[in-house]
């Protein structure tokens, strides 16, 4: 055993990035007779936990993971920022005011999708540029990927991160298939230190946990070869169960930092245990650098008795799954597809879905990296391809748009003609000529942004919630009209958020509200009104307060509800009363009452699945009405627009004046 | 002299919390007390309280503003007594004549004294006559063109700002300030039109307007035997755009001039010719304490209760006894009026959206006040929905005390004892008011709620327990967290 000093001079701390720079951090890396380790704590929640695992529980083992010595902690980024407004209920960067002052020897790690940021499509560049300042004073390393490996789409955050004095770590996504060898990935990091120089840190980025330990042990040792002195972060997932055994290949080839878990809350999907990581190591030689063993080991005894709140988010499949090696599903998708699945009621199609259609449609895509928004846009297209046949007959915009070249370049080969012909329709070739090449997102007006948000909020946004809007608005929306109502909820220890069935009579809970202040509950008695709406009599603080929960008005939502099949929707569509053929959000309405619309126009733009769908005209004519805004929750059916039919031949379709 | 008529049964044309006090004293007098209402009053507090209740249409408002179908009612129950309350029929003179001709008693003063007094320019004649101080002002104003003409020339003699008055206006409604000449020709057309609708006659006069006065008025009580009593002032001053929001008993005011007005508001009373309870309305200067007459208010005041509660007189039973022919009983020597009395109006409206009512909405929670010096007025109950056909006024409370700082420390003792859950009320801005240092020093005038845009600042952010406590019921009821799944 090291002494507690010794390791204490071994561990990396952002006040010691702060004083002596990253180039600094960096050669103690290089220098360094061992290996450093991150604890991907965001990573382990998205993969086995649906992104859940609350503030109050990393709060509540601040202190012990504080004290372990990690290289960094990676507790942001990925699809933890949605997340954190969607269902998590706090703001994506006081998250990070409050836990980097309660683990202030931690440097804190995110991982960001290139032009991408938080999200799941490209963003314009000022936004990334002004995200990235938003999020570095709090983040001190950036993983930076590119579902395509497209260096362009990740020069923004590079230069941002740079500019912010933070460590920048970008990443290549490793996959497996004949054009992925080592060859390709070494050139791959010679594009990328073209164009960030060489004080980075490279990830592996294997979000699927693909490949054997030997194959990865062989990339880390080619890469080095070409380029010795890189320092390489190998980030894998346990998907199949043998992550460890690919970790430790990497260490022993010369990869200078892995990750892992706290085994308390360790499942399938995620990363592997820190301390089996460690031990295994140590066997063959290897010295995990700064870390305090026992206090990993205090991390999870203290976080055991927790999991339990959290079992409705694990996966409806728990088990190490070894044919992740044929579908590539990433680990932080696996949850989400197969609770999908559930509700979809396709359950049963799955081992068809995974093993057949899922690889076939990769293949044909062009074997690039099934990743965020990759994996969406290939687990999509399977999905419609089995429920809804002919094969990529049911395309969504993403897809088609990633078929246009528009998110960057196929890294091996371009799908063949006959899914082009399929997406497109006969005149494909033209739309591609037309349509197709690299899209750069243009610039929004900030100030215009700036605006339109202070009028949803009724109130002055502050900088950080812009940023906050800018990446998923109407969820920012919501979540700051939470917050306004609800308070900061996310010190509500989890045996309360995540409470079915209500409480029991008289229960009580203590707890500390977000300024430190000590409270009480007791859950007394409710009474109906006679509107519908409940009283709940709550003892707070010791005084009893009535407490009003008005009800949604179950009659009125069930009358509105008409479940409508895909058929009568078109029919429907072709009468001008254009129903939502999917359950989904409104994300944009980009034509108005009184619009002369044409067959073909986008009326809605609806989001589900974090995938955009556009409800497109079907006949000429003027819109009429319209019946929702950006925003609103649609079920299958609903109504959103009516659009009054032209008389027949009076406008050319919509194509047609585009020639 | 006339004679004595008992009163065996008594009809209240009106609503709310008025019916229920006038009831209240009926039932101690042994008279049996009989509610009309409209339709949309159908579920309302008063009519419970009733001997009787009878449906005079289906309103809202033109019912109980209809003399004809109280007349009915009256006669249909048996009633030998109408009492108008406040508002709707109280200060119209057609009301008291119908009663007359179809033999009921009327529970106020003669018509010809509310035909008079209601007329502001031949009230300002009589108290003219009676060597009453009153502010500079013209007749009723000629139509048109040449109206605009007086009225400016007025205030080319009297400097500006003037007040433009509805001649049948009263209790706040009709009046609007104008600051100069261009102001006048817009305001003049619209408080024609206003009077017009408020009470059907357009006549309107000119006064000079006394900036930042106080607003002291005397309650008197006039039998038929020409004996008249006063029982005291009351300081009436925060008002916001000339509707009362808080009064209080007595006004403060040296011993001398307070005698000086109460003198005045008997001269004026005697005058008039006035029979049954009534107010006399004084401006005071805040800084001289010079009075001028204001006008009379030939009925029950919404704020009486002050009144009551310093002096221990039941207005009500008084005017009862007054209307039967009795002679007032009161020595002077036991109208006592010691210590202090605040009245607010506890109302279902939103004080800081311009005291926007929240009709519609339910009371779901109502928990009130209750121990010394305090008194409740109300109508509102768990389950009361804010009519949006009336008004929203849900309780008046009345705290007493022994001087001006406890009769505050208990006001504000007892407002923080309500539990309303539901609607917005007045109540956060009454406590602002409370913790006001001017207010405090017993230094306010009707400028007041102008001058002081501070009260309206309350913190409506809630603590941050109430909020999350908010949250873990929603999760208690729902049964699930919906912000979390």
């Amino acid at each position: 055993m090291r002494k507690g000093k010794e390791a204490f001079e071994e561990r990396i701390t952002p006040r010691e990035m702060k004083e002596k720079g990253v180039r600094h951090i960096l050669d103690k890396i290089k220098k360094s007779k061992g290996y450093y380790l991150t604890n991907t704590e965001r990573d382990l929640s998205q993969s086995d936990f649906k992104n859940r695992i609350m503030p109050h529980t990393q709060i509540l083992v601040a202190e012990e993971r504080n004290a372990c010595g990690y290289f960094s902690i990676e507790i942001s980024g990925g699809a933890s920022v949605h997340v954190d407004m969607l269902r998590r209920q706090i703001n994506p960067i006081e998250k990070l005011q409050v836990l980097s002052a309660l683990m202030p020897e931690t440097m804190f790690q995110t991982l960001c999708r290139g032009t991408n940021l938080f999200g799941y499509r490209p963003y314009p560049e000022n936004v990334i540029r002004l995200t990235v300042r938003a999020f570095a004073p709090y983040v001190q390393v950036w993983r930076v990927f590119d579902f395509l490996n497209y260096v362009p789409n990740m020069v923004p955050v590079f230069e941002e991160v740079k500019a912010a004095d933070r460590i920048l770590e970008p990443s290549i996504c490793f996959s497996t298939g004949p054009e992925h060898t080592d060859a390709y990935y070494v050139k791959k990091v010679g594009e990328i230190l073209d164009v960030t120089g060489s004080d980075i840190i490279l990830c592996i980025k294997n979000h699927a946990g693909l490949g054997t330990a030997k194959r990865i042990g062989d990339l880390v040792k080619s890469i080095l070869q070409k380029f010795p002195d890189l320092i390489i972060h190998y980030h894998g997932h346990n998907t199949d169960g043998n992550d460890i055994g690919r970790t430790v290949e990497a260490v022993r080839n010369g990869a200078k930092i892995v990750n892992g878990g706290d085994h308390a809350f360790t499942g399938f999907y995620g990363p592997p245990p820190l301390l089996t990581v460690i031990e295994t190591l140590e066997d063959y030689g290897h010295r995990a650098l700064g870390i305090h063993k026992q206090a990993i080991i205090d991390t999870s005894n203290k976080l055991r008795p927790e999991r339990e709140y959290y079992k409705d988010f694990e996966s409806q499949f728990l088990g190490f799954d070894p044919t992740v090696q044929i579908h590539k599903l990433p680990g932080g998708a696996t949850g989400s597809s197969f609770e999908q699945a559930v509700k979809g009621g396709f359950l049963h199609l799955m081992p068809h879905m995974l093993q057949n259609e899922l690889p076939r449609v990769q293949v044909e895509l062009g074997n690039w990296w099934s990743v965020t928004p990759g994996s969406q846009i290939l687990w999509t297209t399977a999905v419609n391809n089995v429920l809804k046949p002919p094969r990529y007959k049911s395309a969504n915009d993403d897809l088609r748009s990633l078929m246009l070249g528009r998110y960057g370049e196929f890294p091996f080969y371009r799908p063949a003609d006959e899914i082009y012909e399929a997406v497109f329709g006969p005149e494909w070739r033209k739309i591609l000529e037309r349509d197709g090449g690299y899209q750069k997102v243009e610039d929004v007006d900030l100030e215009i942004e700036r605006r339109v948000l202070e009028k949803r909020l009724e109130r002055k946004a502050t900088e950080n919630e812009l940023v906050l809007y800018l990446q998923h608005p109407n969820d920012a929306v919501n979540f700051f009209k939470f917050e306004e109502k609800y308070g900061k909820s996310w010190i509500l220890p989890p045996k309360i958020w995540f409470k079915k069935g209500g409480f029991n009579l008289a229960e009580t809970f203590e707890f500390p509200d977000a300024y430190g202040k000590l409270h009480s509950l007791i859950i007394g008695p409710q009474r109906k009104t006679s509107s519908g709406d409940v009283v709940t009599y709550l003892v707070v603080d010791h005084h009893p307060e009535p407490i009003l929960t008005e009800m949604e008005q179950e009659g009125e939502k069930v009358a509105r509800k008409a479940t409508l099949s895909t058929k009568e929707i078109e029919a429907l569509a072709q009468a001008g009363d254009i129903r939502s053929p999917i359950k989904g959000t409104v994300s944009e309405v980009p034509v108005s009452e009184g619009d002369d619309v044409l067959a073909g126009q986008v009326l809605i733009i609806l989001e589900a699945m974090k995938m955009l769908n556009n409800v497109v005209s079907v006949i000429n004519g003027k819109v009429s009405e319209v019946l929702v805004s950006p925003g609103d929750q649609v079920d299958v059916g609903d109504p959103l627009l009516v659009v009054k039919k032209a008389p027949e031949g009076a406008v050319g379709s919509h194509d047609a004046t585009k020639k | 002299m006339k004679k004595m008529r008992q009163i065996k049964k008594i009809l209240i044309a009106n609503r709310g919390e008025i019916a229920v006090r006038i009831m209240r004293t009926a039932k101690e007098l042994g008279i049996g007390a009989v509610s009309v209402y409209e339709k949309p009053d159908s579920e309302a507090y008063f009519i419970r309280l009733a001997d009787e209740a009878i449906l005079i249409g289906d309103g809202p408002r033109k019912d109980y503003l209809d003399i004809e179908r109280q007349i009915w009612a009256a006669r249909k129950s048996g009633a030998d007594a109408i009492h108008p309350g406040y508002g709707f029929l109280a200060e119209n003179p057609e009301f008291p004549a119908a009663c007359e001709r179809a033999g009921i008693i009327f529970v106020g003063p003669p018509q010809g004294v509310i035909r008079a007094l209601g007329d502001k320019v031949v009230a300002r004649e009589m108290m003219k006559k009676a060597g009453i101080p009153f502010i500079p002002g013209t007749g009723n104003l000629s139509h048109g063109e040449k109206g605009i003409k007086e009225a400016m020339e007025f205030g080319q003699k009297n400097g500006y700002p003037i007040m433009l008055k509805a001649s049948l206006g009263g209790g706040g409604r009709g009046i609007r300030k104008v600051e100069g000449k261009s102001d006048l020709m817009v305001q003049l057309p619209l408080a024609r039109t206003e009077a017009r609708s408020a009470f059907g006659d357009e006549s309107i006069y000119v006064e000079k307007c006394i900036t930042a006065p106080r607003h002291v008025e005397i309650q008197i009580l006039a039998d038929q035997h020409g004996n008249i009593i006063h029982l005291g002032s009351r300081d009436c001053s925060i008002q916001r755009r000339h509707q009362k929001l808080l009064e209080i008993a007595p006004a403060d005011l040296p011993p001398t001039v307070r005698q000086a007005m109460c003198e005045a508001a008997i001269a004026a009373a005697r005058q008039a010719g006035y029979v049954n309870a009534g107010t006399v309305e004084f401006l005071v200067d805040s800084e001289t304490n010079e009075y001028w007459f204001m006008e009379v208010n030939t009925r029950l005041q919404v704020e009486h209760t002050v009144t009551e509660e310093l002096t221990g007189v039941d207005i009500v039973r008084e005017q009862i006894r007054i209307a039967e022919g009795h002679e007032i009983d009161i020595p002077a020597e036991r109208v006592q009026l010691h210590g202090k009395a605040i009245q607010v109006r506890i109302n279902a409206e939103d004080p800081k959206n311009h005291f926007m009512p929240e009709g519609g909405k339910t009371v779901e929670v109502y928990q009130s006040p209750g121990g010394p010096g305090i008194r409740l007025d109300g109508i509102v109950y768990q389950g009361y929905k804010i009519p949006t056909e009336y008004d929203s006024l849900m309780v008046k409370m009345t705290v007493r005390g022994y001087d001006w700082e406890q009769t505050i420390d208990r006001l504000k003792r007892a407002l923080l004892g309500f539990l309303i859950v539901g609607p917005k009320t007045t109540i956060p801005f009454y406590l602002s008011i409370c913790d006001e240092p001017d207010f405090k020093k017993g230094k306010f005038d009707t400028g007041y709620i102008e001058t002081h845009p501070g009260i309206f600042d309350y913190p409506e952010v809630e603590r941050e327990i109430a909020k999350l406590a908010k949250l873990v019921a929603e999760i208690h009821v729902k049964k699930i967290n919906p912000f979390a799944y």
